[in-house]
């Protein structure tokens, strides 16, 4: 500390302020160079990129908005689309109910409390790759999933909903996207249990206090005051799984290949741009899915809102 | 919720009031233990079932017996001999990576943080809303443009891909925010104390204000390590030759290429998720941590 006396002490309001705007700058010079070029930048980047016929070696010719229509009227891209909706329209809501009722579970006083919300994490904590590996393991025909089916007896109920003993979930395109999205609920629901664990600290005990005078019941602490007074956390929970399902990719592409094999079944707006990036190389049509994603993602989050009626918490 | 009260007013708030005894709350507390422990065993469960498959043979694999019968290292053979990339390039292209990207998020983060927690210079508010802005733009927005840029520069190809990889994700809005709201946690009085001795902006933050944050230095050290060697997206964009390819993107090609051999693909499995099992053992706090304050703080 004795190094940097001699200046500091000796020098007037003005210079010190100074120092302090050059500390400033010099502090955050790094980070907001590469947020500038490789993030915020590429937003205009990727504008740009998508009004042309643009391949591995560049720019061929400009289309104008040629890619946008091209794809709006491209029926695979169309099932992309649907894909997507599809598994966010089931996986968020999955999602939500689950971490709500482990988050509400974990929170009342019971022993190894501890144990049980690490637990409820763990699967989050492992690389989407490996999990999706093992839950094709899991799901292959001879897996443990039809193992335990055979075994509980389950099977006749399997049966009747027209599933066979040996059912190859994730190569049947009927099955693979509910597939997907029983994995995602089984890996996601713990973090949004802990989302909602830090928002059901933030009710004040009060409020329950002054139920139970009135004599209110589990259920109807919960129904009346819990649920409500949690609505910034769903907000924030429906926000970041909505989000995440827009965007799921991993698990498409490791079950289905670039293909998002069976018949497409697994082509999510994503892989769609994967593919027309890294394997056809049609970086325009590419750059154009960027730019519709990001205004699905966009309009969602501003509906949410609305919905809410609650800004993000963030 | 009034109306239920004056019917039976004193059965129910002994309901909610004292827990214990009452025979509808304990009956409600032998519910949430069943529950919680059938959850947990739903979470464990397929874990420890890739542990047991890694060590059986091919036609065990399928049966529904948890113990290997008889135990075999045909699978563990196989995941070290006949993988391409090996076992060995794949750990040091994860370690290499998810290391260095921890070192440049705490470095880079914990210096922008305190800049934004402390220092007052124009624009300050300007650029920490862009770094809370980034959050909002898609990766895959990004893929076909970075990648231009990439190339451009050169960085796609060879040893230079580790430098693509690590220069996207060298510093994330996240670490700086986690670290901001830290270092405003901390009471200016020390740094007060310190100027008066006599110390400058540097000395403060290095003396006085890091020393404080190790608890979120090491939420934001492991957030960065566990996501980075989990990473898939910007990986399977950037790593195009396979001698660069990292555990995740070795795990989704073996998938492809040794469909069906079980017990090697789960032996990678449990290699690739091990480390992180550690680390979650041990600093099982400062993940949930890191979690949780990305959500109420703001």
């Amino acid at each position: 500390m004795a190094v940097a006396s001699p200046q500091t002490s000796r020098g007037t309001i003005g210079s010190e302020r100074r120092s302090e705007m050059i500390a400033g700058y010099v502090l955050v010079a790094v980070p907001m160079i590469i947020f500038l070029i490789f993030n915020i930048g590429q937003i205009f980047y990727a504008l740009y990129i998508s009004l042309f016929d643009w391949g591995a070696r560049g720019a061929k010719e400009f289309l104008g908005t040629a890619n946008y229509t091209d794809l709006l009227g491209d029926p695979i891209f169309q099932k992309a689309i649907t894909n997507t909706l599809y598994y966010a329209a089931l996986v968020v809501p999955l999602q939500m109910a689950i971490g709500l009722f482990l988050a509400v579970i974990v929170n009342q006083k019971i022993r190894g409390q501890t144990f049980f919300r690490a637990a409820f994490y763990f699967p989050a904590i492992a690389s989407s790759a490996a999990i999706t590996v093992l839950f094709i393991f899991i799901m292959n025909p001879e897996g443990l999933f039809n193992n335990v089916r055979a075994a509980i007896g389950l099977n006749p109920i399997f049966a009747a909903l027209g599933f066979p003993a040996d059912q190859n979930w994730l190569l049947d395109s009927s099955t693979a996207m509910n597939s997907i999205i029983l994995l995602n609920a089984w890996t996601t629901s713990g973090t949004m249990m802990l989302f909602y664990l830090s928002f059901l600290q933030t009710i004040s005990k009060e409020v329950y206090e002054a139920a139970a005078i009135d004599g209110a019941s589990w259920w109807q602490n919960f129904r009346h005051i819990t649920f409500p007074l949690l609505a910034p956390g769903h907000y924030f929970v429906a926000t970041v799984s909505l989000i995440g399902a827009l965007q799921m990719f991993d698990q498409a592409i490791i079950a289905g290949g670039s293909g998002g094999e069976p018949n497409n079944a697994l082509t999510v707006i994503v892989l769609f741009l994967y593919r027309s990036a890294i394997r056809e190389f049609d970086f325009g049509l590419a750059a154009a899915v960027g730019i519709i994603l990001f205004v699905i993602v966009f309009a969602f989050t501003l509906v949410q809102r609305r919905l809410f009626g609650q800004a993000p918490a963030w | 919720m009034t109306t239920q009260a004056t019917v039976q007013p004193k059965a129910s708030a002994a309901d909610s009031a004292a827990p214990v005894g009452d025979r509808s709350a304990r009956l409600r507390l032998i519910l949430a233990y069943v529950l919680l422990i059938g959850y947990a065993l739903l979470m464990f469960v397929p874990f420890a079932w890739s542990v047991a498959t890694s060590f059986k043979t091919r036609a065990d694999a399928a049966q529904l017996t948890f113990i290997p019968d008889p135990v075999s290292l045909t699978g563990w053979n196989a995941a070290f001999n006949d993988l391409d990339p090996a076992i060995p390039v794949l750990f040091f292209n994860s370690f290499l990576i998810a290391g260095i990207v921890t070192v440049t998020n705490l470095v880079l983060g914990s210096m922008a943080g305190y800049a934004f927690a402390r220092l007052r210079f124009p624009g300050r508010e300007i650029l920490f809303l862009l770094v809370l802005g980034t959050m909002m733009i898609p990766d895959q927005l990004r893929l076909v443009p970075v990648y231009q840029i990439l190339r451009t520069l050169g960085l796609l190809g060879g040893n230079a891909q580790y430098i693509g990889v690590i220069v996207i994700l060298a510093i994330a809005a996240p670490s700086i925010f986690l670290l901001r709201q830290y270092f405003m946690s901390i009471p200016v009085a020390l740094e007060e104390a310190a100027k008066l001795d006599g110390a400058g902006f540097y000395t403060t933050f290095w003396r006085i204000i890091l020393p404080l944050a190790t608890p979120a230095l090491a939420a934001v050290a492991i957030l960065s390590f566990q996501g980075t060697w989990n990473g898939f997206f910007w990986p399977s964009v950037i790593l195009q030759e396979r001698d660069n390819w990292t555990l995740p993107l070795g795990l989704w090609q073996f998938n492809d290429l040794y469909n069906a051999n079980w017990p090697a693909l789960m032996a990678v499995v449990v290699m690739a998720t091990l480390p992180i099992v550690v680390l979650y053992v041990f600093f099982q706090r400062y993940f949930i941590e890191g979690v949780a304050a990305a959500s109420v703080k703001g």
